[in-house]
């Protein structure tokens, strides 16, 4: 029984190797594509003033911040816009990423361990993983956040974080991936992950 | 970065470029941009990148008339083949819980179908699709762009994106694969209004109702076919022919099993104009042809399927001078795929002269990419491709019409075979299968070398399959007839044909 959609029927072959054991740890093999640009999304975060060219990369959120006119409208938002949502993550215990920005506010800067629920309507092992991970995540009071991300609204960054197959979850504290799942798991599985996360 | 780049000078275009991109080329950015991201683009992109060629594809839609927009992937998995087959298959699940009865089913009560559901299952499924596609792209290592590119000459390429900011691209080789989007009659008032196509229909979160669709291609059939199916009172408007192109007997069949089955043909109609009630209902007028008088009726959508228009017009084409077609607006592609523009390549429904399918695209991009790669001097080859018509009663062939044969080749040197046949299945179900039909031409004279396969009845596609292979390795009758056949099963009517046309004989075949 198929425990998740694979997205790449036949693509297979190197990524194999980099998918995530359930057991947990991500396994970096050659440079990590994901850890770079990672670590470029961050530079950017942090430089808001810097609009030195970046070296080539295979990031589509790069290309898209070199086509723009302006690199500094990307990172202020424009205050004009409503939010419904709080800006400080630590409110909100599960929630919807909504763009590339929020998702750099809300997860990436997030001062809680997030976990990151890249799903899809189209997906029936997600809709079977959600409420798993939500009780998993509740269970934690307040201690753990989860992002949870539609791979159809957010292809692009979906992709830059590797997602290949989904579900795929993955744990992030302070910026860092420091683990990742592909599939359903159970409860006991689950509580285990989000506990290691969070660092009990 | 963009504001400098729209500069028009050349140096400062491409040092522009050169700081945006690594230049592993020395010239280029890319040995190859692929324009268009369906069925022929990403076959032609995935095949260069594995190749090791530097490679980006372009996909942007734009979004119908009624502004309806999908993912990469191209006409066949959001638009096309995939939405149109999932939909026939609901159809023919409808069909088969009638026949269900016969089999002993107990159903209790009517059966009744529901539009939003099967939409919705069909539209996650190509989403699916879409994801797998920008997956692989990712896999294989090729840029995937979401932008509407142009050509500003036969090696630089723009990019608009969405929000309209330009981007620019310089490629050793470019490769056009825009495909087709669907008519309009824009000479009938209301009808750009008012009516949909093929684009709007897969993607409907609500039944279409009461249907009209003008048109007689594969495209106008099929979906008739599946909105009767599904329970919908359809109706086909036919100015001329069915399915032309196409054996006219076979089409024949195909749209006398339709109307058996519950479709609505108009013959010989052209509609006049289409206007909305208050009552948000579609008022259709059209001629009768064959009367002369006008007529009129309601309808809840009107479905144009009246043929399908090249992508060609906001491709900058003129200006680099790549030749067109003037009357179909296609580009005129020579036997490599190549366009009047060195360099710059077109295949796929964008070419002149190309069959408008999803395999015969793939192949040729595939091979096109291979070509450009210098791995191969193969060219691709458009003769003897198999297809099939997905209406209620499928209809698949390879090969020559028989008008086809007989215009090539003289009637009297070409012998053809026919069959009438029942479907084992529809014998319990008491279906009428009187449109269940073989016909095998060959050209006269020793072994009898097939020219022509026809088939009408279930699985079709599934069935002529099989034969297009014979027909490639040049199959004769002889070898039909030393082939046994499966029993029991439609297939096997095709290896037991002898009955030839001219004979006169009654071509209907009796109980095994």
């Amino acid at each position: 029984m198929w425990a998740f959609y694979n997205g790449r029927t036949q693509a297979r072959g190197k990524r194999e190797g980099r998918e995530a054991k359930s057991h947990g740890g991500y396994s970096k093999k050659k440079l990590n594509p994901m850890a770079h640009r990672l670590l470029v999304r961050r530079i950017w975060t942090l430089s808001v003033k810097d609009l030195r060219c970046l070296p080539a990369s295979t990031s589509s959120f790069s290309t898209s911040l070199r086509s723009s006119t302006t690199p500094l409208s990307l990172l202020s938002p424009k205050r004009t816009l409503p939010r419904s949502l709080p800006h400080t993550s630590h409110r909100e215990v599960s929630f919807n990423v909504q763009d590339h920005e929020d998702f750099t506010e809300r997860v990436i800067n997030s001062e809680l361990p997030v976990l990151i629920d890249f799903h899809a309507q189209w997906c029936g092992p997600c809709k079977i993983l959600g409420p798993r991970l939500e009780k998993a995540v509740a269970k934690q009071k307040g201690k753990v956040a989860m992002a949870k991300v539609d791979i159809d609204d957010h292809t692009d960054l979906a992709i830059e974080y590797g997602v290949s197959a989904v579900p795929t979850v993955i744990a992030m504290r302070g910026g860092d991936v420091i683990d990742q799942f592909v599939g359903i798991k159970d409860d006991e599985a689950l509580d285990s992950f989000v506990s290691k996360l969070v660092g009990q | 970065m963009a504001a400098l780049c729209r500069v028009r000078h050349r140096w400062k275009r491409i040092n522009c470029i050169q700081l945006l991109t690594r230049n592993l080329t020395g010239t280029f950015d890319y040995d190859l941009v692929v324009i268009g991201g369906g069925s022929g683009g990403l076959a032609c992109s995935k095949e260069a990148a594995q190749l090791g060629q530097k490679v980006a594809v372009l996909d942007y839609v734009e979004p119908s008339v009624k502004g309806t927009k999908w993912g990469i992937g191209g006409t066949c998995v959001n638009v096309g083949c995939i939405p149109k087959k999932l939909m026939h298959q609901a159809a023919l699940l409808g069909t088969a819980l009638k026949d269900a009865q016969k089999y002993g089913w107990q159903i209790p009560g009517p059966i009744s179908h529901d539009w939003s559901t099967m939409a919705e299952a069909v539209q996650n499924h190509v989403r699916s699709l879409n994801w797998g596609h920008r997956v692989q792209l990712q896999d294989k290592e090729v840029k995937y762009l979401n932008v509407k590119g142009s050509l500003l000459d036969e090696h630089t390429v723009k990019g608009l994106t969405r929000t309209g900011k330009e981007i620019m691209l310089t490629a050793k080789n470019i490769v056009i694969a825009t495909g087709g989007r669907p008519k309009y009659p824009t000479h009938i008032p209301g009808a750009v209004e008012h009516g949909i196509t093929s684009d709007d229909i897969f993607w409907l979160k609500e039944s279409p109702g009461k249907t009209l669709v003008v048109g007689a291609s594969y495209v106008a059939l099929e979906c008739a076919g599946f909105l009767t199916g599904i329970g919908l009172e359809t109706t086909v408007m036919v100015r001329s022919i069915p399915l032309r192109g196409f054996d006219q007997q076979m089409a024949g069949l195909v749209t006398d099993y339709m109307e058996a089955y519950g479709t609505k043909f108009s013959w010989r109609s052209v509609p006049k104009s289409v206007d909305k009630l208050s009552s948000g209902v579609l008022q259709v007028t059209w001629t009768d042809e064959q009367t002369g008088k006008d007529q009129r009726d309601t309808f809840d959508s009107v479905l144009w399927a009246v043929g399908r228009a090249p992508e060609t017009k906001t491709l900058g084409l003129e200006k680099v001078g790549v030749k067109l077609n003037k009357e179909s607006g296609k580009i005129l592609v020579a036997a490599d795929e190549s366009t009047s523009v060195p360099n710059v390549y077109a295949f796929g429904d964008i070419g002149e002269g190309r069959p408008e399918l999803t395999p015969t695209a793939i192949k040729a991009g595939k091979l096109l990419a291979r070509r450009l790669a210098g791995q191969t001097n193969e060219l691709m080859n458009y003769d003897n491709v198999a297809t099939t018509v997905f209406t209620p009663l499928e209809y698949g062939c390879v090969g020559l019409s028989e008008e086809e044969a007989e215009s090539r080749h003289g009637k009297d040197s070409i012998e053809v075979y026919h069959a009438f046949y029942k479907p084992l299945e529809f014998t319990v179900a008491e279906r009428d299968a009187s449109q269940c039909y073989i016909k095998v031409v060959c050209k006269q004279g020793g072994d009898q070398r097939i020219l022509g396969l026809h088939f009408t009845g279930p699985n079709a596609g599934e069935v002529t399959q099989g034969f297009a292979m014979g027909f490639q390795c040049g199959a004769t009758l002889t070898h039909l007839k030393e082939t046994v056949g499966i029993h029991p099963t439609c297939a096997e009517e095709l290896t037991k044909v002898n009955v030839s046309k001219r004979s006169g004989l009654d071509a209907t075949v009796t109980g095994c």
